[in-house]
């Protein structure tokens, strides 16, 4: 897309590049195992830091709330202002806005610096999964503002999933109001079988994704997604072993937010 | 609430029954449960008489605050015309919000009696801090505020010559080092 267009405002890099050579990974030689090594039911490992964008220097502009998840190799900052005076200005509610977007150099291939529809339509995601969580009804005539940059980003239904979870805890560093935390997972189908948390390499083969954030205090699902084409059996198989998985993503994320509260 | 092993409670925890306790700040009712609904720890109120007491969570750090129907406000005045004064509300009750939000006083909303012998640049001129309650959420940008309270008013302002004023009745101000006399709204100092 942006192979013609001459970004004049910006120092450009050379407009052919060639990968480095790295060395060889070492690849698994049976076919059933999964090319990190992981089993088929494991989760990449997760980290959370909050509050990474506290203020230090000047309380000028500074978010209310931060968070920087990393799961694996993919990597998410989140900052969260707000509440605050909403543009929209419903006098019942709160709003929810949520804006999304991959760094250019987040994935395998260049990314445009402007914001495509493809981050729209992931930001308008994130805005639905995570609403229902937020006592809006708390902040009336509020705007509370979620900005997330992905840093890098390894398989695109797990990092919605890790976005949404960075968020939550983002949130939850910001003080507001919520119902939960809301904890997210993918999963999908290579075969007949549903792996879960696939890296980009493994969503390229495999021929159906499904991603699922859950409220597990209320036991409640506040977003599915899913990409390709199942049977209802799979689907059902698929929704129950991410509910499973949420749970634990869950227990991952309060055990981060409760040791940062206990700094 | 002293040095007990306090574990952090996360948002979405259970916390107790509604038939036992009361739902303090920082959490929420659902089906006869409370539960937590933000990151802190819990704490117990004594209940004050024959009520139940009130359980709360609660956090050591800044939260941001938003103004609500009846809260005091702290704000600047921005802007002012004969029929209403445009204020940037900078703090609700004793915590700051994270952007300011904007207010407006009309007005017939600054004094309590003779509303309609009321004139602005006798009351507010830009620039003063003014001490205000919320009365109304008002419209899509502003919320309706008021201060005809003795309470409310005008607690800072500097003069034409730019020196800060003391108050010396409820409707002038002084300058100390000119002398120089302005009328404001001012606010009952304690």
């Amino acid at each position: 897309m942006s192979a013609n267009i001459i970004d004049r405002r910006r120092i450009n890099g050379p407009q052919r590049s060639v990968e480095p050579i790295y060395p060889k990974q070492p690849t698994s030689t049976s076919s059933a195992g999964r090319p990190d090594g992981r089993a088929q039911n494991a989760v990449r490992p997760i980290f959370v830091k909050t509050g990474p964008l506290s203020p230090q220097a000047s309380s000028a502009a500074c978010p209310s709330g931060s968070a920087y998840y990393e799961q694996g190799k993919i990597r998410i900052s989140c900052a969260i202002y707000g509440p605050r005076q909403g543009r929209k200005s419903n006098a019942r509610m709160g709003a929810f806005d949520c804006d999304f977007k991959y760094a250019p150099f987040s994935c395998s291939w260049k990314r445009s610096h402007m914001r495509t529809s493809d981050e729209k339509e992931i930001a308008l995601m994130l805005e639905q999964a995570i609403s229902p969580a937020i006592r809006l009804e708390a902040y009336p005539k509020a705007s509370i503002d979620a900005f997330v940059t992905v840093i890098e980003s390894d398989g695109k239904a797990a990092t919605i999933s890790a976005a949404i979870n960075c968020i939550s805890a983002a949130l939850v560093d910001a003080g507001i109001e919520l119902y939960d935390s809301v904890a997210a997972c993918s999963v999908a189908l290579s075969g007949s079988q549903w792996i879960y948390d696939c890296t980009q390499e493994e969503e390229d083969k495999a021929e159906c994704s499904l991603m699922m954030a859950r409220m597990p205090s209320a036991d409640e699902v506040t977003y599915l997604l899913q990409h390709g084409k199942t049977s209802p059996a799979q689907t059902e198989q698929a929704i129950q072993a991410s509910a499973g998985v949420c749970t634990q993503v869950y227990a991952v994320i309060c055990h981060y937010l409760q040791a940062s509260l206990e700094q | 609430m002293s040095s007990q092993a306090t574990v952090a409670i996360t948002p979405g925890r259970r916390l107790g029954l509604t038939q036992e306790y009361e739902a303090g700040t920082g959490t929420y009712v659902r089906n006869g449960i409370i539960y937590s609904s933000i990151l802190g720890s819990k704490g117990i109120k004594e209940a004050e008489g024959s009520g139940n007491p009130t359980m709360f969570v609660e956090r050591s750090n800044a939260k941001f605050a938003i103004p609500n129907i009846g809260s005091e406000v702290l704000a600047r005045v921005v802007r002012i015309n004969p029929r209403a004064a445009s204020v940037a509300i900078m703090m609700v009750g004793s915590t700051p919000c994270q952007e300011d939000f904007q207010g407006v006083v009309r007005v017939q909303d600054i004094r309590a009696t003779e509303k309609d012998l009321v004139q602005m640049i006798n009351s507010f001129r830009p620039g003063d801090i003014i001490r205000a309650e919320v009365i109304s959420l008002g419209d899509q940008r502003s919320y309706y505020l008021a201060t005809t309270k003795n309470e409310h008013g005008v607690v800072f302002a500097q003069s034409a010559a730019g020196n800060t004023m003391v108050p010396i009745s409820w409707e002038e101000m002084q300058d100390p080092k000119t002398g120089d006399v302005e009328k404001r709204k001012c606010a009952k100092a304690f």
